[in-house]
């Protein structure tokens, strides 16, 4: 298949994200995405944006230093109408204050500290099967199972007390609202996260434990140059939403497409090696998050492939749909369990390479098997295509998965 | 052929160490460490796959242009 050359013709501005409408097909809009190595789109705020639609040109503008991650000291353009998300003029996210101060938290992910983790993974894995086996059909896989697992485990890390959980989740919630609560609301979850780890953080001050959390303390009590108080409390932040949000808001998609092409979950139940390369190919395509974490602020104009212009001033969004790029993947509309190598774009590229990302593939990984071994007749209560997507929040995942078996 | 790596652009996403265990490792800080600096030719492509898929081209293979002496 040859794509086609770009032309002199201004593609119209399409509304951002698509919607997964029907939920479990493919948007149309990011078939055809491609067409334009830069597509311009409205965000949900109705601010205008730029998409970067392809392949390479995403990978290439992921390591660029021309597009700034300092989305909050820059006229950026707005993801939500109501709700600054992620952006905070105080935290420098630009190279190379931003490097040193992830080398702090991402060795907590190094692969051997995830592996000495996995035994505890698959333990918190067992203990939520065995309830959900004792407990009533339907069962919903999102509360049962999806959230409760990544929750137990980035509470370990972060050194925060599970039963807490009922208190941040809501706050957690109104902190990625894009449209789905009033501003007032927001302000009252963004307020409330950020004075709850605070208090956590004087909490480990005054009795360390064997956490990340304290191990950040005591970094930037020796040193508040290397890590304010601020600083810390903003990574916490960051690692306690990345740290479960996202990861079962993926075992969700992965989960609900798997049981919803049974021919393909078979595959997997007769060959458990095939798990890890299945987890990556429901990442590259369940593709819950669209592009908004990928929000840059484009600091001189960029020339791309094609010879398009990404101009100066611009807000970039890197598209994740360059995970269906045909230029990259051989038939990326089709789910290929088998796929490797699988580069796909979904926890990013360059030095904002999602520091988590060691930890969510183990735990999808151990989400994926353990559920399928457990519950060899674990099927969808309702057609596929009857599930919800979750709208206007940050991610675009399934807000609720009734199985049984 | 030969493997090198630049420890200071490493953002520890590990891919290389769960690729090919046999030569890749990270110290302490969670960075990559070469462990095997002249691997066995059959693992080249893994290696290959290995650098491609580092996000930020912290690992590379230089392939010498004659045939290295045994030392």
């Amino acid at each position: 298949m040859t794509t086609t050359p770009s032309t002199d013709t201004s593609p119209s501005v399409v509304d951002y994200p698509f919607p997964w409408t029907p939920p479990m097909a493919i948007p149309d809009g990011w078939k055809t995405l491609r067409e334009q190595a830069v597509q311009p789109i409205r965000l949900p705020s109705g601010d205008p944006a730029v998409l970067v639609t392809r392949y390479h040109d995403v990978k290439a503008l992921y390591s660029d230093h021309r597009l700034s991650r300092n989305t909050g000291r820059h006229p950026t353009s707005r993801i939500s109408p109501n709700n600054v998300i992620f952006d905070d003029p105080e935290v420098d996210s630009d190279p190379p204050r931003y490097l040193a101060e992830r080398r702090l938290v991402a060795k907590a992910f190094s692969a051997r500290r995830m592996e000495s983790l996995r035994p505890f993974v698959w333990e918190v894995a067992r203990e939520l099967m065995t309830a959900m086996q004792e407990g009533p059909q339907p069962a919903d896989l999102m509360e049962s199972f999806a959230f409760p697992l990544p929750i137990r485990v980035i509470c370990k890390l972060l050194g925060v007390p599970a039963e807490d959980q009922a208190k941040f989740r809501r706050m957690v919630d109104g902190f990625l609202s894009v449209t789905s609560l009033p501003a007032d609301e927001v302000e009252r979850c963004r307020t409330g996260l950020w004075s709850y780890l605070g208090e956590l953080v004087e909490a480990k001050r005054a009795t360390p434990t064997d956490d990340l959390t304290s191990e950040l303390v005591q970094i930037s009590d020796a040193d508040p140059e290397r890590l304010s108080d601020h600083q810390m409390v903003h990574w916490l932040q960051s690692l306690l939403i990345a740290g479960y949000v996202t990861t079962a808001t993926q075992i969700g998609c992965s989960l609900a497409y798997l049981l919803h092409r049974s021919e393909v979950t078979d595959q997997i139940r007769n060959d458990y090696s095939l798990v890890p390369s299945a987890v990556e190919e429901l990442l590259r395509y369940q593709i819950m998050g669209a592009s908004l974490g990928s929000l840059r602020y484009c600091l001189e104009d960029i020339e791309l492939s094609d010879g398009s212009i990404v101009p100066k001033g611009a807000t970039v969004l890197l598209s994740v749909e360059a995970n269906l790029d045909e230029q990259q993947f051989k038939c990326p509309m089709d789910l290929d369990i088998r796929r490797n190598p699988n580069y796909h774009l979904s926890f990013g590229s360059g030095i904002h390479y999602c520091a988590g990302a060691p930890l969510a593939r183990m735990e999808l990984q151990v989400a994926t098997e353990g559920l399928l071994r457990k519950f060899p007749q674990l099927k969808l209560d309702l057609p596929g295509e009857q599930l919800q997507r979750d709208v206007g929040s940050f991610l675009g995942g399934f807000s609720e998965i009734p199985v049984r078996w | 052929m030969r493997i090198r790596a630049e420890n200071e652009l490493c953002v520890v996403s590990s891919m290389c160490v769960y690729r090919v265990p046999a030569v890749f490792d990270q110290d302490d800080e969670g960075r990559v460490v070469i462990l095997d600096e002249h691997p066995p030719a059959e693992l080249g492509e893994d290696i290959r796959r290995a650098v491609r898929g580092c996000p930020v081209g912290a690992i590379s293979i230089e392939e010498p242009e004659e045939p290295e002496e045994a030392d």
